[in-house]
């Protein structure tokens, strides 16, 4: 394969033992074998990593040392919270409900148990990323909620970088939903200064049946970072999967999911918001496996574009030749504020069944004139008014969420 | 003592190549309700585009003073904040905005430009209720987004509690009555009536001398193809209910 400056050697935690260094050295083999994707692969068509592949970003290798946000951390939060700094977990006591277990990743890789979720719910062969991710597999957490346990408490995970500049961060996450489980898991991805970094995330999620999983996705990098995720998902009978991903940009970013609908009754909804401008790329890129019958998926996306920037929606639905009256359903809703953005919607239905029910729809528009002048001629200003349009047109995703503290959350 | 409040000398205005205003002179002083009537398409909505400074409505020649300066200087919400108020016709839809925070927006900036407060949400919410409760709105109402779902009655019954907040000195009101039922037409009148004193003006647009009898206006002007053909006090409006446009334009 290609080099890229991305590649390093440093030394991880437990490489010393077989079968972690096993698992690294699988996907290292698996990117050298395939290499970084370019532009003729069709994942990744409109998505060019070349800038990415070229930087030298360092891993990072050092602790939190505390002097961060969790140190204040109020103690009546709505969340149960976890944070990591720069890429590494920050890690403390935590008082975890009944019934749930979070174990930092190192800690699950020394004692083996639930190993057998990793690199499980998707193919290293078709993620590249995911394999550079693997390959530096030290920093992560696994969340494992028991049998019938319904957890009231939404989890928080911050990923904050506050000062490092030119780092790649690695993380790997594993959440695991035991039969009748239920659980809300908020990821929120920040900085606070304008650094150039690559945060290279995979969560793999496993919901067996009849379990519950509220994933919520806030991505509000630096305008200069690149920022790529992949979550993995085996979804069981009757269990359903939600996501609401918002997003105000970065250099690069790409929210991938790979879902597999693995029994009957299965569900996964992914509802996406965004905002992109200038010299920004966001790319939404969704595949879900029907792989048995009566399964439904659905994906709803809506976007402000302006200035230049670029987006992508790619959303595939592979419908198996047994997986009858099952449902794909996906529709992309932008909106451009002026007429430089750029906009790739690829749909992609692949039915061998008969009998399933699916749809794609995508559509652009402008500004409505009328409505515009509706509100400057109330003495509102006219950047005020195209913000009020701009955010009412994202409003439709984030008013599927329940909780109110999550959904104002949200708003960017 | 007359003060004037809006001069329109000799105005011709056109969307893209077609001439709409063809040379309209108008004073209207404080203190006074004029009702402009004429038939379909003699560009009477066309007048309130080009008062409110919408796009596409370009003024080719004449001039506008409005509380002693150039409106045509200004940006539509520059208009607005200096009081200028266009009730539409058809008030738009905007799907997600929430009425009260649009509300909100609106008084700040036009608060901000009289150099007063802006109004926190607490004090805000207050104001509103209050002002939605003596026009006979529902508080249900303000939950909603603007002019979603709103029935013919219930859209201009907002344009008029937008006017009550506002409080703008001009207000342009096109075709209010339209699609109105007579108890709504009473209440929405009421409101506008109530909106009346010595430093504010009105400007009624409309086909029939019905609101007329509400609205009781003191000077009548009748519109026919882009200019004011004849102008008088309310019995003109009587006299054009009984003798429709036909006999005016063939006077000019």
């Amino acid at each position: 394969m290609k080099e890229s400056s991305l590649i390093k050697n440093v030394d991880l935690f437990l490489d010393d033992k077989p079968s972690v260094y096993a698992l690294r050295d699988r996907a290292k083999k698996c990117l050298f074998d395939y290499g970084f994707p370019t532009k003729k692969n069709e994942n990744w068509k409109y998505t060019d990593v070349k800038e990415i592949l070229i930087r030298d970003f360092d891993i990072n290798q050092k602790q939190c040392d505390g002097e961060c946000c969790c140190k204040n951390k109020a103690e009546d939060s709505y969340f149960i919270e976890f944070c990591f700094c720069a890429g590494t977990l920050h890690v403390e006591d935590f008082v975890l409900p009944e019934g749930v277990n979070v174990i930092p990743l190192p800690l699950m890789l020394y004692e083996g148990e639930y190993k057998k979720y990793l690199f499980n719910a998707f193919d290293l062969k078709k993620h590249p990323f995911a394999c550079l991710n693997g390959m530096y597999l030290e920093q992560g957490l696994c969340i494992i909620v028991d049998k019938g346990i319904k957890v009231d408490v939404p989890l928080l995970i911050k990923y904050k970088n506050t000062k490092s500049d030119n780092i790649q961060m690695n993380i790997h996450n594993v959440v695991v939903l035991e039969k009748n489980a239920n659980l809300s898991i908020v990821e929120e991805f920040y900085s606070k200064v304008d650094n150039s970094y690559l945060l290279n995330i995979v969560n793999e999620i496993y919901l067996k049946e009849n379990s519950e999983l509220n994933h919520y996705k806030i991505q509000k990098e630096s305008k200069k970072a690149y920022h790529i995720a992949l979550n993995a998902l085996k979804i069981y009978e009757k269990a359903k999967y939600k996501q609401y991903y918002v997003s105000n940009g970065a250099k690069i970013s790409r929210n991938e999911n790979e879902i597999n609908l693995e029994a009957k009754d299965a569900l996964a909804e992914i509802y996406s918001a965004y905002k992109v401008s200038k010299d920004m790329l966001s790319d939404i890129t969704t595949n879900v496996n029907h792989n048995v019958l009566e399964t439904s998926s659905n994906q709803y996306a809506k976007a402000v574009l302006e200035d230049g920037a670029k987006a992508v929606f790619q959303g595939k639905v592979y419908i198996a030749k047994d997986a009858v009256k099952s449902v794909g359903n996906q529709l992309h809703k932008a909106l451009y504020l002026d007429g430089d953005a750029e906009l790739c919607c690829k749909p992609q239905l692949e039915i061998y069944a008969d009998d399933v029910k699916c749809s794609h729809g995508a559509s652009c528009g402008e500004i409505d004139e009328e409505q515009l002048f509706y509100l400057t001629s109330r003495g509102i200003a006219k950047d005020v008014a195209v913000k009020l349009i701009t955010d009412a047109h994202l409003n439709e995703i984030y008013s599927l969420i329940e909780d109110e503290v999550i959904r104002e959350k949200f708003i960017i | 003592m007359t003060t004037p409040l809006l001069v329109i000398k000799d105005l011709h205005a056109c969307v893209g190549d077609k001439e709409i205003i063809k040379g309209l002179s108008l004073t209207i002083n404080k203190g006074e309700v004029h009702a402009m009537m004429g038939p379909n398409g003699a560009g009477k909505s066309s007048l309130s585009y080009v008062l409110s400074g919408k796009q596409g409505y370009e003024v080719t020649s004449g001039e506008i003073v409005f509380k002693g300066k150039n409106l045509l200087d200004m940006s539509v919400e520059e208009r607005a904040r200096e009081g200028v108020f266009l009730s539409l016709q058809y008030p738009v839809e905007i799907p997600g905005v929430g009425v009260s925070n649009f509300l909100k927006h609106s008084l700040n900036a036009v608060r901000k430009h009289n150099g007063e407060e802006e109004l926190d949400t607490i004090n805000f919410m207050k104001l509103l209720r209050s002002e939605a409760n003596s026009l006979g709105i529902n508080p249900e109402m303000l939950k909603r987004f603007v002019n979603v779902g709103f029935s013919g009655g219930e859209k201009k019954r907002f344009e008029t509690l937008q006017m009550a907040l506002l409080k703008p000195s001009f207000s342009i009101l096109d075709e209010i009555d339209s699609g109105l039922d007579i108890d709504a037409l009473k209440t929405v009148s009421e409101g506008v009536n109530n909106l009346r004193n010595e430093d504010n003006a009105f400007l009624l647009i409309t086909h029939y001398q019905r609101l007329l009898s509400y609205i009781v206006p003191d000077v009548v002007h009748i519109f026919a193809d882009g200019k004011i053909i004849k102008t008088g006090d309310k019995s003109l409006a009587i006299e054009l209910e009984e003798n429709g446009y036909a006999s005016f334009l063939k006077e000019d």
